[in-house]
């Protein structure tokens, strides 16, 4: 069922449905259109077209009371032609070299209602040139805070230009040809935003000026926002570009560990791909796209904030991408589980030495390096490791040794060498532990203890460390020579000497552990006064704004080399 | 190049002389003008003519009355001005020595 609207056609009554009323009418106006660069004949040729049409339709129709239906006008336009046919020979007989014109007339400035914070100027000025509005928008803030010249020049415009309302003037603001399907589509377009606007159009006729106002501010302001967006938009679109441009300059060159602040060895064996069972240039490509896809995300958005028509990435795209980027993640995590893994459990391997003659006399304690592998005079404790060539083979080089001394229970000293090193099983931990290569040597009364120890290659990132203890019988004296300095970890003494302190002294083993013999006692009170007690006496020195004062109580001496005099 | 484009083209560069040729004898009413012109496959749509009758008569090469139809409203009737006849003439001429050029010039390419 449908609604007939009666017409009168070139002179001709007539029965014609809704839907092919306004087929019709769209043809008429289409032809208006193309007919509008001859503005003196177009009325003419009009009022002869309708009549042609009149007539074509008379033919058709048979009975007065048949109504005319999209059928008969589709037919009409067969015999006649589309719009674009009536325009053609403008050009072809007109006098006027125009050719150029109408291509450029095909797009005219116009406001655009549709489109409009204040007027419309802005997204008819970016209809015209074919930019994207928001260009022209900023370009508009910009120089409306410089000088304000942008707002009387936009005054200006909404006066002087006028507003695109019909839809051939919708369509030419935008450039589109004019032809029917266009307008078609246009028409559609606008029906729906009518529709749209006239259920809320209760709302809109009870504006007030004030309310209206407030809704423009409110415009300006959702403006200056998008313009903040875009530029938002920018900032991330460079963030990402420039990660990513460093992942692809970095990102195969391990090389990026160093100038990341970790050790040449790091580099060189990275620990998490040296234990990894997947092979490393797989992790690299898996850690390239954990982190390299989400900023190709970031990009896309980016885009996508500054301009609205960008296409975003197809469905497939998207989908691959995650799916690579799960695999990556799923990957790293596999790897990060293994990694840890590799050092779940502590074994050791613990050997006994025994030291004979040493009661008798003054065992002189000694760390010692190798000069092949390290510079002697460097040796001290480290807790990383280096990767020496050991008889053409490559090894790890640790000195991560501690030092310890204890009452030895029996009568003879020896040395009880602990090898630790964790692993992903006990067994495991417990092989890494015993490959350790330690080595020490006792020549008369001297005990030369190595400051490092050598494990394989293979068996990096262990955790190996020594831990070296000396039991040494009741009475028994030793010298620690400055070399163990590093190592003496948290070694037991009856004057509660911190390690550091203890070097280059003499100890004696007491059942409370060692005693030092040759140790002062120094009471530092504060910046100016340092007490001194030791085996020598009493030495006090006091400095105060630069002058200094000493005083020694000896046995049977008193010195005096300043101010004072003591009397005893 | 789209070959229908220039075919139309073509049709259209010649059409106002076969206007003019088709009123020579008698004038005519717009349909009468355009079936001629249609039988002779001379145009393809019929809005094509529209414009260029308009144009043909501001330039003052035809003229027009109104005539009472017994089956509708009044008709318009398309006859040849005396400029017309003069215009016609001069185009004569010309079609005569185009397409003696353009038979002269084909046939040469077909050998």
């Amino acid at each position: 069922m449908n609604k007939t609207i009666n017409i009168n056609l070139g002179g001709i009554y007539f029965h014609i449905d809704e839907l092919a009323y306004e087929k019709l009418r769209r043809y008429l106006d289409a032809i208006n259109t193309s007919l509008s660069n001859d503005p003196y004949g177009k009325d003419e040729i009009i009022t002869d077209i309708e009549a042609r049409i009149s007539e074509l339709l008379s033919e058709k129709i048979k009975d007065d009371r048949q109504v005319i239906n999209q059928h008969h006008i589709d037919e009409i336009i067969k015999v006649m032609g589309q719009p674009e046919d009536y325009a053609f020979d403008e050009e072809l007989f007109s006098d006027k070299k125009n050719t150029y014109q109408t291509s450029h007339s095909s797009k005219k400035l116009f406001r655009d209602g549709d489109d409009k914070i204040l007027g419309g100027v802005a997204s008819g000025l970016g209809h015209y040139f074919g930019i994207d509005v928001i260009w022209i928008r900023i370009l508009w803030l910009i120089l409306v805070f410089f000088g304000g010249t942008g707002f009387l020049i936009y005054i200006i415009f909404w006066i002087l230009v006028p507003e695109a309302k019909t839809t051939t003037e919708k369509l030419q603001m935008k450039g589109e040809v004019v032809n029917l399907s266009n307008i078609e589509k246009k028409i559609k377009e606008e029906f729906k935003d009518v529709s749209d606007r006239i259920k809320g159009a209760d709302y809109s006729k009870a504006k007030t000026g004030a309310q209206e106002i407030v809704d423009t501010l409110g415009k300006v302001f959702a403006t200056l926002f998008m313009v903040l967006g875009k530029f938002i938009g920018i900032l991330i679109i460079i963030i990402a570009t420039s990660v990513i441009i460093g992942l692809i300059a970095g990102g195969f060159s391990l090389g990026t560990f160093e100038m990341l602040g970790f050790g040449s060895e790091f580099a060189q064996y990275p620990p998490f791909f040296f234990k990894s069972t997947l092979p490393i240039w797989l992790l690299i490509v898996f850690i390239f796209t954990a982190i390299g896809i989400p900023f190709v995300f970031l990009f896309m958005l980016g885009i996508k904030i500054i301009s609205n028509s960008a296409k975003s990435m197809g469905k497939t795209l998207k989908l691959t991408l995650l799916g690579l980027w799960l695999v990556a993640i799923l990957g790293l995590i596999f790897s990060g589980i293994e990694y840890s893994t590799h050092t779940a459990y502590n074994g050791f391997h613990t050997t006994n030495h025994d030291l004979p003659n040493v009661i008798t006399d003054t065992l002189d304690i000694k760390m010692i390096g190798n000069d092949e592998f390290y510079d002697s005079k460097s040796l001290r404790k480290r807790h990383g490791f280096e990767v020496i060539v050991d008889n053409g083979v490559e090894k790890l080089y640790s000195s991560k040794i501690k030092l310890d001394f204890a009452k030895s229970d029996t009568e003879t000293a020896f040395v009880k060498i602990r090898k630790e090193a964790e692993g992903n099983s006990r067994n495991a931990a417990n092989e890494f532990a015993e490959q350790i290569e330690y080595k020490f040597n006792l020549t008369d009364k001297k005990l030369q203890l190595d400051g490092y120890f050598l494990s394989n290659l293979e068996n990096i990132y262990q955790n190996q460390e020594v831990e070296i203890t000396v039991f040494l019988p009741v009475n028994s004296f030793i010298y620690l020579d400055k070399s163990t300095k590093t190592y003496l970890y948290d070694v037991e003494n009856t004057d509660d000497i911190y390690d550091d302190d203890m070097i280059k002294h003499y100890y004696q083993m007491t059942n409370e552990g060692l005693k030092c013999l040759d140790c002062s006692e120094i009471i530092k009170n504060n910046d100016n006064v340092n007490v001194k007690i030791d085996v020598d006496g009493i030495d006090i020195k006091v400095e105060e704004n630069g002058n200094r004062s000493r005083v020694k109580v000896g046995e049977n001496i008193l010195i005096n080399n300043e101010h004072w005099i003591l009397s005893i | 190049m789209n070959i229908e484009n220039t075919k139309a083209q073509m049709r259209k560069g010649v059409l106002e002389y076969c206007i003019l040729s088709v009123l020579q004898h008698e004038d005519a009413y717009t349909n009468e003008i355009l079936s001629e012109l249609k039988d002779a496959k001379m145009l393809v749509v019929e809005g094509t003519v529209y414009p260029l009758l308009t144009r043909l008569k501001n330039d003052g090469l035809l003229s027009y009355r109104w005539e009472e139809s017994t089956s509708g409203p009044p008709r318009k009737y398309y006859g040849l001005t005396e400029t017309g006849k003069l215009f016609l003439k001069e185009l004569d001429l010309t079609w005569n020595e185009l397409h003696e050029a353009v038979t002269l010039i084909t046939n040469k390419k077909s050998k």
